[in-house]
Parts: C-alpha cells; sequence; structure tokens
C-alpha cells in the first residue's frame, strides 16, 4: 500500500524572522526526496515542523489526503514519521538488540526476565530483509558511525514509520559505509519506504533521489524530478540572487608568505594541502562538514603532533605538534569553532578571559602589573565594542556575539602576526557579525595574516582575498578576488564533477 | 562617539555584593554566633590562653587548607597532605636525629613533602589521571611510607630551633600565628598577583580553553601539587614543634579537615571560583565548631559524625549555588 505525506502552506516566524514562507512539500512511499539549501534557507526547520519539535504558524499536514496533527514528537512518531540525528542517540554499552528494543523490551512471558534470543532473532529478521550483515548481539561501542546508523533507522523501521528524514547521513562515513547505506537506502525503497533526504552532496542526491527540493530564505524555489533537472540548476537556485555590493576595502597585499603549508597530510583527515598566508591576506578555506578544514587549521596552530608535510611560519619550519603554548608565543592566535567548550573560562571575569594569553608580556619584576592589563582590557572591549557591565563581570553572562568578541579580543595586541578562526560566525546574530567582520578587516589591515574556516558561501566571498575549497580532504581549486564564482565553488565543496 | 553602554566605572550602579563578598559576611557572622554560643556554655573559652590553644590547635589546618584552596580552584583534590605530614615530618626527625643540625632536619622535611606532592602532580598533571584516586593512592602511600621509617614508634625531640616554631609562644601568642599570616600574605601575592596565580584559576575555569589560549595548565596543575607537599612539610615541622616529638600517626583526618574548612570558605568543588580569605574564615568557624566541642565536653564519638554532618552540609551548599548559577 502506498503511503502519501504532504505538508501543505506551511508558515513559521521567529519574532520578525520569516523562517518558513508558505512551504508545500511531499513526499511518496518508495521515494527519496532531496531537500537541500544553504545554512538558514529553513531545512532543518521545515523538518522539526514535521518531527513535531516546532509548530507551524500556517498550514497543516496531511497524510493520505487526511489531516494530522503534529505537535510532539510523539505525534510523529504515531504518524510513523522518523527522524535520524547526525549526533546518533544510542546507548554505547548496550548491544544493537539491546538499542533497538530500548524501552519496550521482550519479556519470556510474565516474567519480569528479558527475551535475549527473541529479540536479536526479531532484529535478525530485519537485518537479513535489508540485506545488512550485522551481529544484534555485537554491544554498539563496537560499531562505526555507519553501523551505527543502520542501527538507528532499523529502530525506526521497527516501530512502523514508513517515513524517514536523513539529516546529512553521509557527512560521517567512510567510502565503504556510504555504498552500504545507498543499498540499503534502495532496499528501503522497494519495502515501500519514503525517505527526505537531506544533503548537500549533488552526486549522492542525483544518485539516488527521485525528487529534489531546493529551499533558500525561507522559501521552496526549485522543486523537480531529478531526471528533469541537473546539478548546476540546483547549486545556482540554492545561491540565487547576487549579494548586495560589498566593497572590499582595496589591499595591496604582497611579500614573502607569512605561512607556507606544503602538501599536509593527515591519513583519513586531509591529504597534501597547501597553502600560503601573506601578511595582511585573509585567507578562506570552505568545503562541507567533514571536508578536513578544521583538523587542518588546528594542526597549523601546532594542535596536531600526526600530521605529515611542512609548515613554515615566518621563513621557519615550525614543529607539527609544538602546542599552543609556543605558537602563541611566535605570534599565533586562535578562536575556536566551539566558544563553550574550549573558548571560555566561564567562572572567570570577562578581565581574565581577556588577558589570560597576555599575562606573561603584564609582569614587571614578577608581579602582574595590574595597572596595564587594565588598560590592555579596557581598549580591547572598546576595539570589539563588547558589551558587558564591566570588567568584572563574570562571561558567562554574557550573550554568545558578545562571549565571541572576547575570544577575539584576546588576540588584539601588537604581537599578533597570524590569527586563525574556526566558524568565526557560528551561532551569533547578525549584528555581532558585522562587529566581528569589521575586526577582521582591522586585523588585515595592520598586516594581520589571517586564515578562516568558514561553513558559511556568503561570508566567505565577503571576506576572502583568497579562497580555498576543499572536498573529502583535498582541496579543489583555488579562488583569488574578485575572480569568486559562488556557484563554481559550492560545486567544488560538493564534489560535482567540473565543468571543463 | 555615543555607545549605549553604561560606563564602566563610577555612576554605574552596582550590583548590591557579589556572592563570595556575601558569602564571607555569612561566615563572619557564624563565627561571632559559634564563639558567643560556646563562650557561654564554656567560661573558659573566651579566655586569651583557650584562644591562643586554639589558634596554635588549627595552624596546621590554616596551612594545609590554604595549599588546598589552589588545588580546589583547579577543580582537584589533595588526599594526601594527613599522611604526608606524618611521613615529612619523619624525614625531618630522623635527619635532625642523625645529624644534629636543624636546618638540615627543615630541609629534608621540605623535600620529602614536596617530593609526594611531585608525585601526585605528575601523575595528574602530566599522566591526567583522576586527582582522587591518585592522592587516595599516595594518602595510604605516604602513610606507610611514615610506619616504615619511624618502625611504627615515635621519636622525641628536644633540638629547640627545631621546636621553636610549633612549640614557642609570646606570651599568649603562639610565634607561629604570625607565622601563619606571613605565608597567607605570600600565598596571596602567588595566586592574585602573579600569573602562576592567573593559570591557576583558568586551569580551574577551562583546562582545556587554557590549553589552547597557549597556557600551560599542564604544568600548573604539577605545580600546585607541590605547594600543597611543601606546606605538609611546614606543618609537619609545626606538628613535631608542638608535640616535642616525631609521630607516625601525626596529621590523621587532616586532609578531611581542609576539605571541609576550603568548601566551607566559599570555594567551588568545581574549581575556578574562590579565595584564600574565605579558607581563612572557614578554617576559623570549623576550627571554634571542633574546640568548642571539645571545651564542652561533647562525647567525642559524635565528634566524628558532626564533622560528617558539617562536610555534607557544606557540599550541598556549594552544588547548588553552584548549579543555579550555570544552569
Amino acid at each position: 500500500m502506498s503511503k502519501r505525506l504532504d505538508m501543505k502552506g506551511i508558515g513559521k516566524s521567529f519574532f520578525a524572522t520569516r523562517a518558513l514562507d508558505n512551504v508545500n512539500f511531499s513526499c511518496v512511499s518508495g521515494e527519496v526526496h532531496a531537500l537541500v539549501g544553504l545554512n538558514g534557507a529553513g531545512k532543518s526547520t521545515l523538518m522539526k515542523v514535521l518531527g513535531g519539535i516546532y509548530s507551524a504558524d500556517e498550514g497543516g499536514i496531511e497524510v493520505n489526503g487526511s489531516k494530522v496533527s503534529i505537535d510532539t514528537p510523539a505525534d510523529a512518531e504515531a504518524a510513523g514519521i522518523s527522524m535520524i540525528h547526525q549526533e546518533l542517540s544510542l546507548i554505547s554499552e548496550l548491544t544493537v538488540a539491546g538499542n533497538i528494543f530500548l524501552g519496550r523490551e521482550l519479556k519470556r512471558g510474565n516474567t519480569p526476565f528479558l527475551d535475549k534470543r527473541e529479540m536479536a532473532r526479531r532484529v535478525r529478521e530485519q537485518l537479513d530483509r535489508f540485506g545488512l550483515d550485522l551481529d544484534p548481539n555485537r554491544p554498539v561501542r563496537e560499531l562505526n558511525s555507519g553501523e551505527k546508523q543502520i542501527v538507528e533507522i532499523i529502530r525506526s523501521l521497527m516501530s512502523d514509520s514508513w517515513l524517514i528524514v536523513m539529516d546529512e547521513p553521509t557527512s560521517a562515513l567512510s567510502e565503504e559505509d556510504k555504498d552500504r547505506l545507498f543499498e540499503f537506502i534502495r532496499r528501503m525503497k522497494a519495502e515501500g519506504i519514503a525517505i527526505v533526504y537531506i544533503s548537500h552532496h549533488m552526486p549522492e542526491i542525483f544518485a539516488i533521489a527521485e525528487h529534489v527540493t531546493v529551499m533558500r530564505d525561507g522559501k521552496i524555489v526549485l522543486s523537480d524530478r531529478t531526471d528533469d533537472t541537473t546539478e548546476d540548476a540546483v547549486i545556482h537556485s540554492m545561491t540565487g540572487r547576487e549579494l548586495e555590493a560589498f566593497e572590499k576595502p582595496h589591499k595591496q597585499i604582497s611579500g614573502e608568505p607569512l605561512l607556507s603549508v606544503q602538501n599536509l597530510s593527515k591519513p583519513g583527515v586531509y591529504k597534501d594541502v597547501s597553502l600560503d598566508v601573506r601578511p595582511g591576506e585573509i585567507v578562506v578555506l570552505t568545503g562541507l562538514r567533514g571536508c578536513g578544514a578544521p583538523e587542518l587549521a588546528k594542526a597549523v596552530f601546532g594542535l596536531d603532533p600526526d600530521c605529515n608535510g611542512t609548515i613554515k611560519y615566518q621563513g621557519q619550519t615550525v614543529e607539527p605538534g609544538r602546542g599552543p603554548a609556543v605558537a602563541v608565543r611566535e605570534g599565533m592566535g586562535l578562536v575556536t569553532e566551539n566558544r563553550d567548550k574550549n573558548g571560555i573560562l566561564p567562572p572567570l571575569s570577562v578581565r581574565d578571559n581577556i588577558a589570560l594569553p597576555y599575562i606573561d608580556k603584564a609582569v614587571r619584576g614578577g608581579i602582574l602589573d595590574g595597572a596595564h592589563i587594565e588598560k590592555v582590557v579596557t581598549k580591547a572591549i572598546a576595539d570589539t565594542s563588547t558589551k558587558t557591565s564591566s570588567p568584572d563581570q563574570e562571561i558567562r553572562f554574557l550573550s554568545g556575539g558578545n562571549k565571541q568578541k572576547i575570544c577575539f579580543s584576546r588576540w588584539l595586541d601588537e604581537d599578533l602576526k597570524l590569527l586563525i578562526l574556526l566558524e568565526p560566525t557560528r551561532g551569533i546574530d547578525v549584528h555581532a557579525k558585522a562587529d566581528i567582520y569589521r575586526i577582521i578587516e582591522d586585523l588585515a589591515e595592520r598586516g594581520v595574516g589571517i586564515l578562516i574556516l568558514s561553513y558559511e558561501i556568503d561570508e566567505v566571498v565577503m571576506l576572502a582575498d583568497r579562497v580555498i575549497t576543499m572536498y573529502h580532504g583535498k582541496s579543489v581549486s583555488e579562488y583569488s578576488y574578485p575572480g569568486f564564482d559562488k556557484d563554481r565553488m559550492l560545486a567544488d565543496m560538493s564534489g560535482a564533477q567540473q565543468a571543463g | 562617539m555615543m555607545t549605549s553602554t553604561a560606563p564602566l566605572s563610577a555612576g554605574a550602579p552596582r550590583k548590591s555584593l557579589d556572592s563570595l563578598t556575601l558569602r564571607y559576611l555569612v561566615l563572619v557572622g557564624l563565627i561571632v554566633i559559634a564563639s558567643v554560643g560556646f563562650s557561654i556554655a564554656n567560661d573558659n573559652f573566651f579566655s586569651l590562653a583557650n584562644i591562643g590553644i586554639l589558634l596554635r590547635s588549627i595552624a596546621v589546618l590554616f596551612l594545609l587548607s590554604m595549599g588546598m584552596t589552589f588545588i580546589m580552584l583547579t577543580g582537584g583534590i589533595d588526599l594526601s597532605v594527613g599522611s604526608n605530614v606524618a611521613f615529612s615530618g619523619g624525614v625531618g626527625v630522623i635527619t635532625l636525629t642523625a645529624t644534629g643540625s636543624a636546618p638540615l632536619g627543615f630541609i629534608a622535611a621540605l623535600l620529602a613533602g614536596m617530593l609526594i606532592g611531585f608525585v601526585n602532580g605528575v601523575f595528574i598533571g602530566r599522566l591526567k589521571l583522576s586527582a582522587f584516586m591518585v592522592t587516595l593512592a599516595t594518602f595510604a602511600l605516604a602513610r606507610g611510607l611514615a610506619l616504615v621509617i619511624y618502625d611504627a614508634n615515635s621519636i622525641n625531640v628536644s633540638n629547640p630551633v627545631f621546636l621553636w616554631l610549633g612549640g614557642v609562644s609570646w606570651g599568649n601568642m603562639p610565634v607561629v600565628i604570625p607565622f601563619v599570616g606571613l605565608v597567607f600574605a605570600g600565598l596571596s601575592v602567588l595566586l592574585y598577583r602573579t600569573s602562576f596565580g592567573r593559570d591557576v584559576y583558568a586551569a580551574g575555569a577551562n583546562v582545556k580553553t587554557a590549553f589552547v589560549l597557549g597556557r600551560r595548565p599542564e604544568r600548573t596543575l604539577v605545580w600546585i601539587y607541590v605547594l600543597s607537599g611543601f606546606l605538609a612539610g611546614l606543618s609537619a615541622i609545626i606538628t613535631v614543634g608542638r608535640v616535642s616529638s616525631g609521630q607516625p600517626w601525626a596529621g590523621l583526618y587532616l586532609e578531611f579537615d581542609a576539605i571541609t574548612a576550603v568548601i566551607l570558605g566559599g570555594t567551588s568543588l568545581f574549581g575556578g571560583r574562590g579565595k584564600l580569605l574565605g579558607t581563612i574564615l572557614g578554617v576559623l568557624l570549623y576550627g571554634i565548631i571542633i574546640n568548642g566541642l571539645v571545651l564542652t565536653g561533647t562525647n567525642p564519638y559524635l565528634q566524628s559524625l558532626i564533622k560528617g554532618m558539617i562536610l555534607l552540609g557544606v557540599v550541598l551548599l556549594d552544588t547548588y549555588t553552584q548549579r543555579g548559577k550555570t544552569a
């Protein structure tokens, strides 16, 4: 029996932002429907409406033509809709079967004892049905990420789901696991399961999806059979209109490279990447998540002893695993991608957070010069227009944008030569973003070399003097300002074949 | 240029009191209440002689608790300090009897204390093992070493130089009290006015951040355990001076008392938050309660029960107030 889901006229606003605007989206059992769009285009909001995490302001959801109301994740499950999350939600100490039957374990008759044999048998039956080779009695901790994903999908199928939403399912998978996942998806299609497949990877989409829908700014901009459209058309509709003319300050970049990376490799992460950063130049690495760029940037900062190749800094070859203490002394700075994990010192004051990398320079005769630190901190707060009631304020009370500015303001003293930024505007609002772009441009103007990792294409072309696109750990091509072509960059990072 | 932010200093309405200041005021209040209460129960409590005895009896606790403050600021713990007092005392006393030289005895005691601290520091800082487990091991190890070198017997000490610090009083004022004051001043400079002190707070606030900002938290950790061991060595010298003998069971349960006093003084169990002043107040309050229980003739068996309840109470308080803050 064939099933069909229709989301009709879905609208959703967050305060003044129109996240979804009259979106119509359908899927049919036995088909894969690919959903693509840039970050913030509304894909995940739409899927959260479908999964009962958000409720829509307008519109409705129908299954087989009759209206269903999905207000909670439990409603979604009851309607047969399952989400497979990027961050997997399995318990590593339990077995495959134990995870699949978690919360609805089978008992032996009326006893409280688990019927492990029967649970394993039923799981094996499902695995056989899809031609998967996996032992139900293995503990999940022994599985790789591809196998874990399979366990999650089987769990959904065994709770009678007929529609499965997969969000970037291949981002953490090896080639071999990918092939197995695609085979699994084909078998699910044959069994009449409907799949919503969120991805940026063009080859994958055109290999397994029947239908592709592109979202941009909360609207559907393209929805077509994959047979009737092309990779180029999809990529072009993702980026859409040209960006408003943003005038990058004109710079003359010359001189010897400050940083020169040659054939840097780390097995399974990145391979033979070379790049140069000159003083005052902003070089942006971009790609999809899992492209290896953040690991590469961290290796430059001396955080990874296990990479091969040469890193030259100020004309000298530097040790790969020399550690941040040495890198900072050499005039490098790093803003990490996860403020809360390793960017801030939560119980300490704004002052201590800003001054920490600087304190060795503020020591006079073994004792810290408080007045000097105060001057540096006050200037750093002013230069970054950070909003804080006083330098004594504990940093954890600040907003995300202000925390991020503090992560920048640590490095503003004159000894900085190379600043490495990982996702510098992740999770912050537009105003803080604008401030951060200004800080980056100011630093570059002062002659600081800047190496950025960014996943946001608009940010990439706005900031960069040079862009290096990466795909699966390899650098694809290099673009110099003003010769940026967003469509080609997106094609590079999604692994599409180069047209000429 | 106009700014929308409040001016940074004058004129801005200050938040009434920060939580640590409030905590210290409460502690001072409790110290007053406890003193008044015990002096009503026992006339001797407020005599100058008793205050001298009280302060001398908690002098060692002051030193160990200040070391423990550094350690708990990094989110660690040092269970070995009590055993270390016995071990480093033994090394000092044996060196003294063998050489007859008090300075050599002092040096030997301090080095022995620092050695145990260094072992803790290397396992915790460099090899990244759990502070609780490592110091639980050295807690047993140092006590065992003390019993071995003493051959389980105490050794009497009569050298007046060696006994001076722990044994001599000026009138009712034991010399050890101004000495504790000096150590407090020195450690305050170390904690608040040097880059080492900032590294202690940073290591406790977020060790990963401290690392990527180019600090060396692993080294900082080694040094704070060495510092704690050094203070255990000093405490051993004072303990020997107080009782005129070296004893293999010296310092029993002192780690418990120090941990309780530090948490009582407002230093967070989770690292990064706390001050030495709070620890001083915590030791005073804790010392007064314990001393008062003795003076009022409370059943000694009950004292351990009361200590346990105090620790449970302050841990509960700390955890709940910290949870409220980080949520």
